[in-house]
């Protein structure tokens, strides 16, 4: 092997050292991220950036007519506390926690996703016939746990307005 | 075939240099590709409620503040929140017994103009984020109670027994059918998170004035929404029985021992 060879040998060895040691000194620079390919997020900075910003929370229309519904569970509340959703249309859920290990739960049906602070929690579901359910917190996470409940509207899909950024996060948009 | 013979004419042509541009490439390639992939699907700018995370080095910035030196800062907070932190009109908050972390939040907010107020953005702006942590450990130190010899506005009158009742049973167990979770699960004296401020000692205006900030999205400044969403939830009546309830004191014990039903 010569010199030059060992030099960009050694060069790829240290930027793929790089990925690692980026979670280890929480250096998030979005290509990092990628490469993971983790669903790691700061539960601290949820606020700030990433997909979990205020204005992104709530349901999104996905181009191939399901939906993926964004929520953040934190003591002792999940947010958005209203969703809103089309019948008979796959939805992609995606959660995580500010704070402690919560569970939501969604009444009526077998749906039951654990809530982990600095993860992203995903599942899939499909609601068949227009209703609505409350979703309780089913992990005790506080002093205020027992209070922590929030709504989902499953509304006949052709009813299902489009949304606007600033509506997705509430049931008033119907 | 065409394309390999000129990769390596480039390559000869920055002779020694070969593998470090090819690498230092990729990266510059790979690094503009990740960050348009993320950038695409982006809707607009985002709402950031407030710049302060709550991550265990702020927690130590925020508590490292040097209470004498804030006494002397606190001085220019007189007029309007009172010489020992109760304020002389009902519409401005008391900062006597409220955590350091909770004044510190806002007064940072006031700084980055993510909570807006035209007496306190100017006056936040003339801060340092040192000065912050010394004003706050300041009034951290102050007593909560109020000096019945004097002549202060807190606490205020009682409130009606039907509102106590009402405020009473959102303080302590807040509303499960509709989702409301009890005051007194965050902002005492049951149990607190950070940044989150005391009510026990709070006048009962300045309760009544945030909650409806809160719900019009006036004030918007709560990480991750709770107040907006809770104050939304809260009906008018619910609004002004909770205000009553901490204006007038009762908010110091847990609501299951303040005897209203």
């Amino acid at each position: 092997m010569n010199w030059r060879k060992l030099r960009t040998f050694l060069l790829t060895v240290l930027v793929l050292c790089l990925i690692p040691a980026s979670r280890y000194y929480q250096i998030d620079l979005p290509l990092l991220q990628f490469l993971r390919g983790s669903r790691h997020v700061d539960p601290f900075s949820l606020h700030l950036s990433g997909e979990f910003v205020e204005n992104n929370l709530g349901t999104e229309q996905d181009p191939d007519g399901s939906v993926t519904v964004r929520m953040i569970a934190q003591q002792y509340l999940f947010i958005p506390h209203c969703i809103l959703v089309p019948a008979g249309v796959p939805v992609h859920l995606r959660i995580t926690s500010a704070d402690a290990v919560h569970s939501l739960t969604i009444n009526g049906t077998d749906y039951a996703v654990k809530v982990l602070p600095a993860t992203i929690s995903e599942a899939q579901l499909q609601f068949p016939r227009p209703g609505e359910y409350k979703m309780p917190c089913r992990e005790f996470c506080g002093a205020g746990h027992y209070a922590m409940r929030s709504v989902l509207k499953v509304v006949p899909r052709e009813q299902f307005p489009a949304l606007r950024p600033e509506e997705r996060g509430g049931c008033a948009a119907r | 075939m065409q394309r390999d013979r000129r990769l390596s004419t480039s390559a000869r042509s920055f002779p020694g240099l070969g593998g470090i541009v090819n690498v230092v490439l990729a990266l510059v390639v790979a690094l503009t590709a990740g960050s348009l992939f993320l950038l695409a699907g982006d809707n607009g700018p985002d709402h950031i409620p407030s710049y302060v995370t709550w991550t265990p080095e702020t927690l130590a910035a925020a508590s490292r503040g040097d209470a004498l030196r804030g006494m002397f800062l606190a001085r220019r907070c007189d007029h309007c929140h009172g010489a020992e932190g109760f304020s002389a009109e009902a519409y401005i908050p008391n900062l006597v017994g409220m955590d350091k972390l909770a004044v510190w939040k806002q007064l940072e907010d006031f700084r980055s103009h993510k909570r807006l107020s035209r007496v306190m953005n100017p006056i936040a702006d003339s801060l340092s984020s040192r000065d912050v942590a010394d004003v706050v450990a300041y009034y951290a130190k102050l007593p909560a109670f109020a000096d019945s010899q004097d002549n202060r506005i807190f606490p205020q009158s009682r409130p009606d027994p039907g509102h106590a009742a009402m405020a009473s049973r959102l303080v302590s167990f807040g509303d499960g059918e509709r989702g409301i979770p009890p005051c007194q699960a965050c902002h005492g004296p049951v149990a607190y998170r950070p940044g989150v401020p005391s009510l026990a000692s709070q006048n009962a205006e300045y309760v009544l004035n945030q909650l409806e900030a809160f719900g019009s999205g006036n004030r918007a400044n709560d990480i991750n929404m709770p107040m907006r969403t809770i104050a939304m939830l809260l009906t008018e009546d619910e609004r002004h029985a909770l205000a009553e309830y901490y204006g007038s004191g009762l908010g110091f014990q847990p609501a299951s021992a303040t005897g209203a039903k």
